[in-house]
Order: structure tokens, then C-alpha cells, then sequence
């Protein structure tokens, strides 16, 4: 062991002197450095700024002056999704996914104002994030400063003379990899460094900063054994290069896109209008409410007599007007959600297939762990998505609670004709302050690290893998010396 | 002269790396191709596959809104669908088309709750942008180029060919243009190909001459480079690393930072703040007085003055009428939020000059109609629509005619 | 040690080198030397490592302008018409390097095409003959061959082109005795046909065994000339040739 770390200490000698190296790994260090103060930059304005519009929109929402209830339900309400504060590190699909849905009556709108959509093409470049830094551009400059690990000592011969020197190619292998490990773990400090800072300052939770931490350093740690490998098999240094940099494209650039095409392609998902469509479509087929025939209705109202023992609704205790939105807006939710649910199950194929292909590119299993970890992959915009709709529908249904107890039938039939009704049809503005606010809860601390699992799983696998290749490749060394 | 093209293709080709490369060129510029056709086809069938269910609708909104041949009702529960097919060369660069909607349906009330409503799609999926041409093109041809052009020189140089070389040739500037016209020329067909041929299949005509334009113009700009790096004459190993590493910073690292730059530069806010206060100003409607609502519209419809003026709770004039004012008073703050999305395209673009890779998406989404001023474009079509709509209906409610299946019927189409 | 230039049998040298000086950097490689190879004629030109044998070869091929002095290659200055001169030399490298991927014919048929001529098969097989390559060797790609057979594709170029000048750098080392033997034989036969030859090497027994003249270069200068044919002690001559090597 102590021949490992002779070798790994000359190695970073080598490597201190190297002015390639040194410019290398002094780049990759300003742009994590920058990555990390404009993604926390970014991310508290983000936050700030949704903090701002929902206060706004609570604000707006509790001063609405006085008004039928069901007006309320049409003015609606807006929900703002807040960004988690590992956001900074990994925003994953923040730009990507709207932030902001419009809350209104027997209508599901869609998140809006995603950045990307504001923004030019250069966001499909890629956004310079510490995760950025460290799943793209990391790995590819270890490979300009390992390739030539043990290729280069193979060409200039003086892998035969360590050999003389009893040096084993076990001890060379792992010396190597040390101090490529070495230069990996500097290039590391960054992300720790803001990872760290999140958990003190922006009060980020600390096992999910941790798990983050652990998945980038095994992922440094693959890409450190597959250089060593690579230049201990390749024939010359330029061939290591170009094996590496080929793997680098592949893996990091080529795949990532290519699985989410095979994904859409194997999985179809309806449009947004022809959900819409769709939803129309069933709710026509369980009642039309404007249709006083309508079976459905009809059963509804002979239930709610029945219910009340009356004979007619002006006779209930209660506004039937109130009643029948109430029932209209349940059946509808339950629609939506159905719909909903269809189309996450959809999104959830999709999503196994592209995580099948971090067999294939371990970035990808990292990006879905890192993501899980941050709060910020696809599974929190459903959760926002679904708490949001669930914020809907206990709104609406509150307002319509309130058009059935607080305003009378006849009133409610007459407002537009005698304007006393219209006047008594407004209920006391206390009522809409009497709404909770809508507060998102983020996933739990279980639910993170089990949405994190399978890219984790994947890494490991990829770790084992690397390790197996790693005791051939010596093997195979100390055959060619 | 033909003689030492066939020499040369014969040198070339015989080398380890050549064909595999130029295979992978060849298959990469076939699957982006293939990919982009396919979504091409696949958008323009849900376009075909949404003309009947959106036929379905109106006659299910026709049997229940007509019913009292009230227009405000068939304006209020009809939704008029639009949509933006794909330009005959969008297969190669499919843009924004996967976050920006392509279809959207709009009625007759404000637009502006209606016009930013965003597509379903699947943000992980969307994260590390679309596999089309354009990316092949972009990111992977010039590493492929690199891979065939940085031992030019070096590798004559290693083996110990060079001084022969010097001595035999004649025309030694002949040679190596030969030499790198040959394997650029040969990358550049291997990626213009099927990129020509699915150009054919798709119908794009001799707009896809532009494309081939851009690719031939952004290779030679890599070619260029490699000619530049192997002047400082270092050993095939350092060519290719500094050709990779510059290929990773004008790739990736430039263009990231670039975004970062004109993001904070061109704040958009305006999106939200306008959506907020046209919700205000639309619900205040209700609020004011009913005429005084009808004669804020009056004074943009004049046509309408002697409309009958408004008695008890509720008319659709007045509907009508404070939904167009919700809108017309964020006008200026949509106008905002347009020009700040405009200005960061408008930057993008300056910065297009100084960074190839950049100039050569933005270029090609241009042509393919599938950048932000394509989606701006097709808001702005939908835009004229959706007054055509309003337009329609007005004389309706204002004059309170009837309205009936025959006059459903006449409602203005989307007109492609 | 230093005598005066014998001048050549020959009225007409083919390749001259008069009074040249040459710099490196701040250091003088060359210090006016002075030699002829006439038609017909083999020129060993011996020296230890840094000498300036190569330099001497660089210089005639016109890739190093001299500071002061004269070169001519069959009447062509090589600096100033490089082309032109290019167009008659032959020039083997120490180590002939070829195209791998290509065989002996395709080599020659490529590097024919470049200096501008396209001959046929019969007459690269003619030059082949003429070099010693075996037939079956011909199409075979030369990644395989040896340093004497790569030579032998190298100096069938030189037949075909019908040069007059031909140069040589140190031919024969890691060549064995057997292969040095064919190489001289292969010398012999270019000298008959009438072809100037000079060659730098460090051995003086093969270039004793070949060599019209031979000419020993220490220190960027000529410091002795000699004739094998006049019966030299070769020995003897090795003797002091280590010394000036070592001075």
C-alpha cells in the first residue's frame, strides 16, 4: 500500500507541474466557483420573488370586497411553487416546468411562465449549475489530465522500469487512481463548500446535502477508476484520449438525449386539449347540469329532497344552487384527478426508461439522483401539481359550501332580476380570509432518499463494474510489462 | 489529378479511425433525422387527430348553448381550437416546439389568462434538450471532425513522413487541401446526406440548401480551428486535447455563461405581473357600474353605441365587454413582457456573432421556424384570432340578434 | 589537418556543396564546407553524433538556408528553387517512413502521383526489380516490413523518378550484414546507371566497402578526405576517426 501512495505522491508532483493540468483544473474551479455563486443568486431571487407574487396573491385574494360566492370562484387564486434551497445546487427541471398555476372553478389550468419558455435557445445549452459543473464538465477534464496515467509511462518505456523496481501493477493502478481521486476531491471542494453553506445559512436539509455529496463523490470516483482503466489497456496515450473523450460524449452528451426521445417515442402522451377534450367528453356522459332532464342531475336532486324531506328545493334549508356546484365541481375533480393520474402514470413510464438507460450512462443515474435529492426532479412538480389541485378543489368547494349555507336559494335565483337580492347575495368579505393559505409540502425526508434509490442503485452497480474492470486491467498490465 | 483523390480517399479511408467515424457521422445525421421526421409526423398527426374531437365538441357546446340562441353563451363554452404546424424543416431542429405549446384552444373571453398556457409535457425529459440534427450538427460533428483532423500534420510529422513528403510533392499547398478537403468533405457529406434526404421526404424544397449552407460554413469553421491549432505544431496528443477543450468551452461553457449573463441582464417578471393584474382588472368588473364598463368598450367599438344599455344583474355585453378591457389594460405590461422575451432573443443573437455554435442553432431554428420568434409569431396568429372571434360574436351580442347553428357555423376557422 | 579540396573527376558535379557555413540558434553547425559529388559517384560523408551530417542533408534538400556559401543540386540552387531541385533528388530517410495501411505499389503509386508522375504497373514492377523487392512482397501492406525492404521501396521511387541525386541518411544502420550487403549491391547498380550519390553514416567499414570518396565531418567542418581505392588503412583510419569524433 505505501508503494501506492509513493507512486500517487510523484504522480501529483507530475501533475503540480503540469501547466496543462494546473489551467485544467484552475478553469473547472472558477466555474464552480461562479456556478455556485450565481445559482444561489438565482435561486433565493426565484424564491424570493414566488415568495412575493403568493403573498401577493394571498393578499389579493382575503381583500376581494364583498361578493357572491361563486364570483370568488371564478376570480380563482394563484399558487406559486416554491424552489427548495438545494435548488441552488441542482435546479433540475425548475426552468423547465411552469411555477405558477391559476386556481379557478371547474377548470384545471396548467403551471405557466417556466424559464425556459422565456427564455432563448441558449437555454437548451445547458445552465451553468454546480451540478452542471460536476456531471458534465468534471469528468471530461480528469480525462485531459489522466488519460496519459499509465499509457503515457507504457510509450516512453519506463513502465518496464518501475517494474525493475519491483513496483507491482496493483500498487501502480491504485497509485494512479489516487492521485487522479486526488485532483477529484478539489474538484469537489466547490460544490461541498456551497452544499455546506445551504445546510448553515439557507437552512437546506442536511442528510438529502449529505446523500448529494456521497453521489457526486462516486461519481468523480467512477470516472477516476474508468480513466485508469482506459489508460492502462489503451495501446498509446492518443488512443486513451480519444477512448475517453468518446465515452465522455457518449455517455454525458449523446445518451442523456437520445433516452428521452426512445422514452417519448415508447410512450405517448395525449395533449393538453385533447385532455381537455377528454374531460369535457365524461362529464358530459355523467350529467349535464344545465340540462333540467339530465338523469344524473335529476337523481341529485331527488337524493337532496329526500335527504332534507321536502318536496321542492326552494323549500331546503339550504341554497340547492350551492348544492348542485358543489356536486358539479366534485364530479369534475374527480376527473381531473383521474386524468391526472393517467397522465403521471405515463410520465412515470417514461421516466423508468430513460433511469434503464443509466446502465447505459451513469450521468443519467446521477442527474436523477441528484434531482430526487434537491427536491427539484419531476416528482416535486407533481407534487406541486397535485397539492395545487388538491388547494383547488378545497377552495372552490369552500366557496360553494358558502353558496349553499350563507346565501338562499331565492335570493341566489333572483339576484340578476331584483337588485336587494343582488345586494344580500354578497356575503361578508370576512369569508375569503377565512380560506388558508395554500402552503406546499415538500417531500419527505423518506420520500427523497426513496426516489433517489434507483439512480444511487445504478451508481453502485456502476462502481462494481468499474472495480471488476480494474483488477483485469492489472492483471492485463502486468502481462504486457 | 483525379489519381490523387483516389490515393488520398485511399490513405484516409484505410486508417483505423476514418470509416468507423464516419459511420457514426452517417448514423448519427440518419437517427437525428429519423427522430425529427418522426416527431414531425407525430406532431402534424395530433394536429390531424384533433380535428374531429374538436368537431365532436362544438357539436356537444352547439346542443346544449344554442339552445336559447344566446350568443354569449356559445362565445363562453365554445373553445376554438389553433394550432402551428411544423415548418417542412423543422425535423432538423425541433426548437421550442417541445415546451411551447403548438396547440392551443381560446374563446372569446380575455386572452391573456388564455394565451401563456403551457403544453403537458414531461420536463425530465425535456431537461437535456431534443436528439435533432441540429445537435449532431452542434455539438457531436465538430468532436467527430477533431477526431479526424488533429493528427493532419502532427501524424505525418510522428511517423517521419513529412520530410519525404516535402521533398516528392510538388504542389505541397495542393496536398494538404486535398487532404482536408477529402476528410472534412467527407464528414460533411456523411452528416448533409440524410439530412438532404429527409429535406426530400419532408418536403422542405431548396430550403434545405440553407441548412447545408450553415453545416458546410460551421464546419469549416471547426476546420479553420484545427488548421489554427496545428500551427503552434504540437504533438497529435495536445492537438487533440486543446481541439476538445475548446470544443467544450464554446460548446458548453460560453454558451451557459452567456445564458446566465442575459437572464440576469433581461429580467421577465412581466409574465406573472401581468396575469395578476389582469385578474384584477377583470373581476373589477364586476365591481364597477355596468355602464360605465359598457361605455369604457364602447369608446374601442364605437359601431355598438346604440346598443341597448344594461337592466338588472347580468348581460353578456357588459361580460364581454370588461373581458376585453381586462385585457386591453395589461396591454402595456404584455407589450413589456413581449419586448423582454424579444430582447433576450435580440441578444442571443449578438452574442450569436462572436460564438459559431450558437450562431449555427440560432440560424437553423430561424429557418426551421421553431425559435422563440416562431412561438411569438404563432401568439401573435392567434392573437388576430382571437380578435376575429370577438369581432364575430360583437354584432351578436351587442345588436342582440339571435344566434343560431347556422350563424355557429360561420364562426371564422384557423386558418393555417 | 585541414588541405585543400581535390576537385572531382568529373567536369560536372551534381551535387555541390561550396564554402557553406550554417548557424543553429547562436551555434555555427556548418563552418564552410566544402564537397562535390560528381555522376556516377558514391559520397559517404562519416561524422559522430552532432557533427552536422544531417544538417548537411537538410541543407541540400533546402530546408536550411546556409549563412554563407554555395549548394547546388544538379546545377539548381535547393533554397531559393526549391521545387525545382526537389524535382531531381531521391532522398531516403533513416527511416523510410511509408504509409502503413498502403502496400509497396500503392506507396510508390502515391508518392509518384505527388511529385507529378502516374506510372503503370510494368514499370513499377521494373523499378522494383531494379531495388530488389521480392514480387510477393509488393502487394503487401508495408506496415510488416522491414527497415531494408522499406529502403527498397524508397530507392524504387528513386528509379523511377530517374533522379540524378540521390541522398542518403545513414542507410545502412540497424540494417544486418546480409541486408547491408544487398543494400550496397543495390548502390553499386544506381552508381552504374549514373547517379550521384551522398550518403551520411557513422560507419566507416561499410562506407570503406562502397564509397568513392569518403569525407569526415567534425565540428561543422570537413577535417580530412579519402579514397578507398587509393588502398587507405582502414584501421588506421578508424583510429582517427574516433580521435577527430572525440576532438
Amino acid at each position: 500500500m505505501s508503494t501506492a501512495r509513493l507512486v500517487a505522491r510523484n504522480e501529483w508532483r507530475l501533475m503540480q507541474r503540469s501547466r496543462v493540468a494546473r489551467l485544467a483544473l484552475f478553469m473547472l474551479l472558477a466555474l464552480a466557483t461562479v456556478a455556485t455563486f450565481t445559482s444561489i443568486a438565482h435561486r433565493n431571487a426565484s424564491d424570493d420573488l414566488r415568495a412575493r407574487f403568493q403573498a401577493q396573491a394571498d393578499q389579493e385574494f382575503d381583500g376581494q370586497p364583498a361578493r357572491h360566492p361563486h364570483r370568488m370562484v371564478h376570480y380563482g387564486h394563484f399558487v406559486f411553487r416554491p424552489l427548495p434551497a438545494l435548488a441552488a445546487f441542482d435546479p433540475g427541471v425548475d426552468a423547465f416546468t411552469g411555477n405558477t398555476i391559476y386556481l379557478e372553478g371547474h377548470r384545471q389550468n396548467s403551471a405557466n411562465f417556466g424559464d425556459v419558455r422565456q427564455s432563448s435557445l441558449l437555454a437548451r445549452f445547458g445552465q451553468l449549475t454546480p451540478a452542471f459543473v460536476l456531471q458534465v464538465l468534471a469528468p471530461l477534464v480528469l480525462v485531459f489530465i489522466g488519460f496519459g496515467l499509465l499509457a503515457g509511462e507504457r510509450r516512453s518505456g519506463t513502465l518496464r522500469v518501475l517494474k525493475a523496481h519491483g513496483v507491482t501493477p496493483r500498487d501502480l493502478l491504485l497509485g494512479k487512481g489516487l492521485a487522479l481521486a486526488g485532483l477529484a476531491g478539489l474538484m469537489l471542494l466547490p460544490a461541498l463548500a456551497s452544499l455546506g453553506w445551504l445546510v448553515i445559512a439557507a437552512e437546506a436539509p442536511a442528510l438529502p446535502a449529505l446523500a448529494l455529496a456521497l453521489g457526486y463523490a462516486g461519481y468523480l470516483a467512477l470516472w477516476v477508476l474508468g480513466i485508469v482503466i482506459v489508460s492502462a489497456i489503451a495501446r498509446d496515450p492518443r488512443n486513451a484520449l480519444v477512448t475517453l473523450l468518446g465515452l465522455w460524449a457518449l455517455t454525458t452528451v449523446l445518451v442523456p438525449r437520445v433516452a428521452p426521445d426512445l422514452a417519448l417515442a415508447a410512450v405517448a402522451t395525449p395533449t393538453r386539449l385533447e385532455t381537455d377534450i377528454a374531460i369535457l367528453r365524461d362529464l358530459r356522459k355523467i350529467g349535464d347540469s344545465h340540462n333540467p332532464d339530465d338523469p344524473h342531475f335529476a337523481a341529485f336532486k331527488a337524493r337532496t329532497l329526500a335527504q332534507y324531506g321536502v318536496s321542492r328545493v326552494e323549500d331546503l334549508p339550504v341554497n340547492y344552487r350551492g348544492l348542485l356546484a358543489l356536486e358539479g365541481e366534485k364530479l369534475t375533480s374527480q376527473l381531473f384527478d383521474d386524468y391526472a393520474k393517467r397522465q403521471f402514470e405515463q410520465q412515470r413510464r417514461q421516466g423508468a426508461i430513460v433511469s434503464g438507460f443509466g446502465l447505459a450512462s451513469p450521468a443519467i443515474a446521477l442527474r436523477s439522483m441528484s434531482m430526487a435529492l434537491a427536491g427539484t426532479d419531476l416528482d416535486g412538480h407533481r407534487r406541486f401539481l397535485t397539492q395545487a389541485e388538491a388547494y383547488r378543489y378545497d377552495v372552490v368547494q369552500r366557496l360553494n359550501r358558502l353558496q349553499a349555507e350563507a346565501v338562499t336559494y331565492s335570493d341566489d335565483s333572483n339576484r340578476n332580476k331584483d337588485p336587494e337580492a343582488g345586494r344580500r347575495v354578497r356575503i361578508d368579505p370576512a369569508n375569503w380570509s377565512k380560506v388558508p393559505d395554500f402552503a406546499y409540502q415538500p417531500a419527505s425526508l423518506a420520500e427523497k432518499l426513496r426516489s433517489a434509490l434507483p439512480g444511487a442503485a445504478v451508481l453502485i452497480l456502476w462502481l462494481l463494474a468499474a472495480t471488476w474492470l480494474l483488477r483485469r486491467a492489472a492483471r492485463r498490465l502486468g502481462e504486457a510489462l | 489529378m483525379t489519381a490523387l483523390w483516389r490515393h488520398e480517399l485511399r490513405i484516409f479511408l484505410r486508417q483505423r479511425i476514418a470509416l468507423p467515424a464516419l459511420l457514426l457521422m452517417l448514423a448519427l445525421s440518419a437517427a437525428s433525422v429519423w427522430a425529427g421526421l418522426a416527431e414531425v409526423s407525430r406532431q402534424n398527426a395530433v394536429i390531424e387527430r384533433i380535428q374531429p374531437q374538436q368537431a365532436e365538441d362544438h357539436a356537444a357546446v352547439a346542443g346544449h348553448a344554442l339552445r336559447d340562441r344566446d350568443p354569449g353563451n356559445a362565445a363562453y363554452y365554445t373553445f376554438y381550437a389553433t394550432w402551428d404546424r411544423p415548418s417542412s424543416l423543422a425535423f432538423a431542429a425541433l426548437g421550442q416546439r417541445d415546451v411551447a405549446p403548438y396547440l392551443l384552444r381560446v374563446r372569446a373571453l380575455a386572452l391573456e389568462s388564455q394565451i401563456h398556457e403551457s403544453e403537458n409535457y414531461n420536463a425530465e425529459l425535456a431537461l437535456p434538450g431534443r436528439f435533432d440534427w441540429a445537435f449532431v450538427l452542434t455539438f457531436l460533428a465538430p468532436l467527430i471532425l477533431i477526431v479526424l483532423l488533429h493528427d493532419l500534420f502532427s501524424a505525418e510529422r510522428e511517423a517521419g513522413r513529412l520530410r519525404l513528403l516535402r521533398v516528392m510533392a510538388h504542389d505541397r499547398r495542393g496536398w494538404w487541401l486535398r487532404r482536408i478537403a477529402l476528410r472534412a468533405g467527407l464528414l460533411l457529406a456523411a452528416l448533409i446526406v440524410p439530412v438532404v434526404i429527409g429535406g426530400l421526404i419532408g418536403g422542405a424544397g431548396l430550403a434545405i440548401l440553407g441548412l447545408v449552407g450553415i453545416a458546410a460554413l460551421y464546419i469549416g469553421f471547426w476546420v479553420l480551428l484545427c488548421l489554427l491549432v496545428s500551427r503552434f505544431k504540437l504533438g497529435s496528443i495536445a492537438n487533440a486535447a486543446t481541439l476538445a477543450a475548446t470544443w467544450l468551452v464554446l460548446t458548453l461553457v460560453l454558451p451557459a455563461l452567456a445564458l446566465l449573463l442575459i437572464n440576469a441582464a433581461v429580467p421577465v417578471r412581466q409574465g406573472v405581473e401581468l396575469t395578476l393584474a389582469q385578474r384584477e382588472a377583470v373581476h373589477g368588473g364586476w365591481d364597477k357600474t355596468k355602464q360605465e364598463t359598457l361605455q369604457a368598450f364602447l369608446n374601442h367599438y364605437p359601431q355598438y353605441r346604440d346598443t341597448r344599455p344594461v337592466e338588472g344583474g347580468f348581460h353578456w355585453k357588459w361580460y364581454y365587454a370588461f373581458q376585453h378591457l381586462g385585457d386591453l389594460s395589461v396591454a402595456e405590461q404584455a407589450a413589456a413582457y413581449r419586448s423582454g422575451l424579444e430582447a433576450r432573443d435580440a441578444w442571443t443573437r449578438r452574442l450569436a456573432i462572436v460564438l459559431p455554435p450558437l450562431a449555427t442553432q440560432v440560424t437553423i431554428h430561424r429557418l426551421a421556424e421553431t425559435d422563440l420568434a416562431a412561438q411569438l409569431a404563432y401568439q401573435d396568429r392567434i392573437r388576430t384570432y382571437h380578435r376575429q372571434l370577438r369581432e364575430f360574436y360583437y354584432p351578436y351580442i351587442f345588436d342582440e340578434r339571435p344566434f343560431g347553428p347556422e350563424e355557429f357555423k360561420a364562426a371564422p376557422r384557423w386558418s393555417e | 589537418m585541414k588541405r585543400a579540396m581535390t576537385s572531382p573527376d568529373s567536369a560536372q558535379p551534381l551535387i555541390l556543396v561550396d564554402q557553406v557555413s550554417l548557424d543553429r540558434g547562436n551555434r555555427r553547425v556548418l563552418d564552410q564546407v566544402s564537397l562535390t559529388v560528381a555522376a556516377g559517384e558514391i559520397y559517404a560523408l562519416l561524422g559522430g553524433n552532432g557533427a552536422g551530417k544531417s544538417t548537411t542533408l537538410s541543407a541540400l534538400l533546402g530546408f536550411l538556408r546556409p549563412a554563407s556559401g554555395a549548394l547546388e543540386v544538379a546545377g539548381i540552387d535547393p533554397v531559393s528553387q526549391h521545387d525545382q531541385a526537389c524535382a531531381r533528388i531521391a532522398y531516403l530517410p533513416e527511416n523510410v517512413a511509408l504509409y502503413d495501411q498502403l502496400t509497396a505499389c500503392e506507396n510508390i503509386a502515391y508518392f509518384m502521383a505527388l511529385a507529378g508522375a502516374e506510372p503503370d504497373r510494368a514499370s513499377m514492377d521494373r523499378a522494383l526489380d531494379a531495388a530488389g523487392l521480392q514480387v510477393e512482397a509488393r502487394d503487401r501492406r508495408v506496415s510488416g516490413f522491414s527497415k531494408g525492404m522499406r529502403q527498397k521501396v524508397a530507392i524504387a521511387m528513386a528509379v523511377l523518378r530517374d533522379v540524378p541525386v540521390l541522398l542518403l541518411d545513414e542507410p545502412t544502420s540497424g540494417l544486418d550484414p546480409r541486408a547491408t550487403a544487398d543494400f550496397n549491391a543495390l548502390l553499386a547498380r544506381l552508381k552504374a546507371r549514373g547517379t550521384a550519390i551522398l550518403m551520411v553514416t557513422h560507419d566507416l567499414l561499410g562506407a570503406a566497402d562502397c564509397a568513392d570518396r569518403i569525407g569526415f565531418l567534425a565540428s561543422g567542418r570537413i577535417v580530412e578526405e579519402v579514397r578507398p581505392a587509393d588502398g587507405i588503412d582502414v584501421l588506421a583510419l578508424h583510429h582517427r576517426y574516433g580521435e577527430a569524433a572525440a576532438a
